[in-house]
């Protein structure tokens, strides 16, 4: 008959095993969170880095925003100005959706062209439209010190922002978008060839849900690592010579799918292998102007702008790796690559590689880049086959005259 | 020679082309100044007229602004005409006193247009935020460039930058002059806001202050004003706001417009920093009756002498007591 039984349930390790060793203060963790709802602008799949930069830097809630539609930028269209770059219309359909699903704190990047003025320009907009938000507008501390950042991140979003994990978590952010542009780039290079056409969408959806769910450094690892295996794994049919396309460009529209319309996965569809050096990695982490613009040379020697350089040295690199084509896009009226379209005609006639130069306003309609996408597909797979079949050509003749 | 000192490439240039646009408007006196100091023939281009922006549309990508075509215009008149042209590259002076992406471009820009048509080109770079180049210091590089001794090369710059601060000290009087009258006086006054290449280009903003002179009023021109007050004023309007130009045409513009009784707004299709700035002005400086122009390459002028005359007979009824009591 049992007299006395007792369970001891003491799980956590609060007290070391020695009897009489001295007891830790029991103190409560102190909770940094903040209820601050934080939203972005929509950038192609960087929403994932912007929601781990919230809650794991500020430590604040993300608000995600839903797929872009047409209202979006009809919304940004209606208060902006109409000769004002189209991702800042955009970016204000964006914010004006945010603030709609409850978002306190928009947040503003800077940038050494009109970007830098975007954040104050659209913060007025809004608050003459009656909104009340904070602005999280980076523009108005850039050339500062770090602390001065950290301060601005404290009096917007989070007053206990932690500088330690912050820190932490801040090198954790650049690891994300590292993996996230380094699968983007297989992504490019193969989805145009799998055998089974929806697969590639299916398994970068898979990679991206994967990437939201990570809360630390070993996570975004893992989930990078089986993304790129599941994407090596993908049943493609490679050519041994496929049609290879350079896309180059502004910030914000070549990167941004709902802004070029989907350029990319129209590429990838006609079975083109693409490449696109321009993301927040080559720009932003990896970037070193000068070295960079020594490589472009002699087509630039100044800086001539916030991409411009990214712009002309990829495109010379695709040109010298034998690229079949270059896509140029850009929003109309985006000073710095309008002036990047003259060297870029320079890089054509020098290399004899055809670029498509394609700038985009508030259109919404496809069916007219479908056309010029087709068209210089065609375009530059005929010109592929056509030496090809001139060498075969000329390779018979000299068979021929041997056999005589 | 030591081996790190700079090759005197320029040194065979005896005739140095300066283009009649864009930054010449703003720093002029000192380009020409300092070629003169180096014993250089200056020789600028002529006034802009139709065929200038003819030249300048073929050199230039459709969707260029108007100015800047019209600097390719310019700087075609040029070859032939001098031994090199002068297309140097304005990035910025400081934070939050950068230029236009444009001013930054145009030595590539001239190298990939213009050096095919053999004109030769040369340029300065000054950049303060990421390169730590001051004007002083790319000036006394490229007069080492022309084979001047260090020495020359120092004097060279302090007469330039002396003469050119002189010239916009001899403008800022008389804007601060202009101002001064048009608080005291009766007659109407307008300010008119625009990028200087815009504002004293008789081809661009010339017909627009030529109509507003014409119908009686007088006009003041917002770029002359002292450019360092000007620029520190600006602050009361924006924290961000990243032009210098730009922001020295909003601190004139806080400045006077308690004065004036209008404000014209001018722009070339399709201004980069005016498309943000002019449109922000528009909605936060409030107060006085405000025109936007944005100026095309169109040939005809009837269209904008409608607008600016309705305009200013809104100012003068204004100035009479307003349309009930006029």
């Amino acid at each position: 008959m049992v007299d006395y039984a007792r369970v001891s349930m003491e799980l956590e390790k609060l007290r070391p095993p020695k009897l009489t060793g001295t007891r830790p203060a029991r103190r409560e963790k102190r909770d940094r969170h903040a209820q601050t709802k934080v939203a972005f602008f929509r950038y192609g799949y960087y929403d994932i880095a912007f929601k781990y930069f919230t809650e794991r830097v500020l430590d604040a809630e993300f608000v995600p925003l839903p797929p872009a539609t047409r209202r979006t930028l009809e919304l940004g269209s209606q208060h902006s100005n109409d000769f004002v770059c189209a991702p800042f219309k955009h970016i204000l359909g964006d914010y004006l959706e945010a603030l709609e699903l409850g978002a306190d704190v928009l947040v503003q990047f800077t940038g050494p062209c009109r970007l830098g003025y975007y954040g104050e320009v659209q913060e007025s907009i809004l608050r003459d439209l009656g909104y009340d938000f904070q602005m999280l507008n980076f523009a108005v501390v850039s050339g500062k010190p770090a602390t001065e950042y950290v301060k601005l991140c404290r009096r917007t979003v989070n007053p206990n922002v932690s500088l330690k994990q912050g820190a932490l978590e801040m090198v954790t952010t650049f690891r994300l978008i590292e993996c996230l542009d380094a699968y983007h780039d297989a992504y490019l290079s193969r989805a145009g060839f799998a055998i089974d056409p929806d697969e590639p969408k299916r398994l970068q959806g898979s990679f991206y849900r994967a990437l939201r769910a990570t809360t630390s450094r070993a996570e975004v690892e893992a989930a990078y690592t089986a993304g790129m295996e599941a994407l090596e794994r993908m049943p493609q049919r490679t050519p041994a010579d496929p049609v290879r396309v350079g896309i180059v460009g502004e910030y914000f529209t070549a990167v941004d799918p709902h802004s070029n319309l989907n350029v990319e996965d129209k590429l990838l569809s006609m079975g083109v292998k693409v490449a696109r050096m321009l993301n927040i990695t080559n720009r932003n982490l990896r970037y070193n102007e000068k070295n960079l613009r020594a490589s472009a040379a002699p087509y630039v020697r100044y800086d001539m702008g916030p991409t411009s350089t990214l712009t002309v040295a990829a495109a010379k690199k695709y040109a010298e790796e034998g690229f079949d084509g270059i896509i140029h896009l850009k929003s109309s009226g985006c000073t710095p690559e309008i002036d990047c379209m003259p060297v870029l005609q320079r890089v054509s006639r020098d290399y004899g590689i055809p670029v498509l130069y394609l700038s985009f306003d508030s259109q919404t309609s496809d069916t007219g880049l479908d056309t010029r996408l087709e068209a210089f597909y065609d375009m530059i797979s005929m010109r592929k086959a056509a030496p090809r079949t001139a060498r075969q050509a000329a390779d018979l003749r000299t068979k021929e005259g041997g056999d005589r | 020679m030591l081996p790190f000192a700079k090759p005197a490439d320029l040194a065979d240039v005896r005739s140095v082309g300066i283009p009649r646009a864009l930054l010449w408007y703003r720093y002029g006196t000192l380009w020409e100044t300092f070629f003169r100091a180096l014993d250089r023939e200056v020789v600028l281009s002529g006034q802009t007229d139709k065929g200038v922006l003819a030249e300048g549309e073929a050199r230039s990508v459709d969707e260029c602004c108007l100015a800047s075509k019209l600097y390719f215009g310019h700087a075609a008149q040029l070859i032939g005409a001098c031994d090199a042209l002068f297309v140097p590259a304005y990035a910025n002076e400081g934070r939050l006193a950068s230029y236009c992406t444009k001013f930054q471009s145009l030595p590539d820009l001239a190298t990939t247009t213009l050096e095919r048509e053999g004109a030769r080109t040369f340029g300065v770079f000054v950049d303060h935020i990421t390169e730590r180049t001051t004007a002083r210091k790319a000036f006394q590089d490229l007069a080492e460039r022309f084979g001047a001794r260090p020495k020359t090369a120092v004097d060279a710059w302090k007469e330039a930058l002396h003469a050119q601060q002189r010239h916009d000290a001899a403008l800022a009087r008389r804007f601060s002059d202009s101002v001064e009258r048009a608080r005291q006086g009766s007659g109407l006054s307008i300010l008119f806001v625009a990028h200087a290449y815009v504002a004293h280009d008789p081809y661009v903003g010339g017909d627009v202050v030529r109509m507003l002179e014409e119908l009686g009023a007088h006009v003041i021109m917002a770029d002359e004003a002292d450019r360092q007050r000007a620029w520190k004023s600006s602050f009361e309007f924006s924290d961000t706001m990243p032009w210098a130009p730009n922001r020295e045409l909003v601190g004139a513009l806080l400045e006077a417009l308690d004065a004036v009784d209008g404000v014209v707004l001018a722009s070339a299709f399709p201004c980069g920093p005016d498309s943000m700035t002019n449109d922000a002005i528009a909605r936060c400086v409030q107060g006085k009756p405000m025109l936007s122009l944005t100026i095309d390459a169109q040939s005809g002028t009837a269209g904008l002498e409608t607008r600016v005359e309705s305009f200013v007979d809104i100012l003068s009824y204004r100035k009479k007591g307003g349309y009930l009591h006029g």
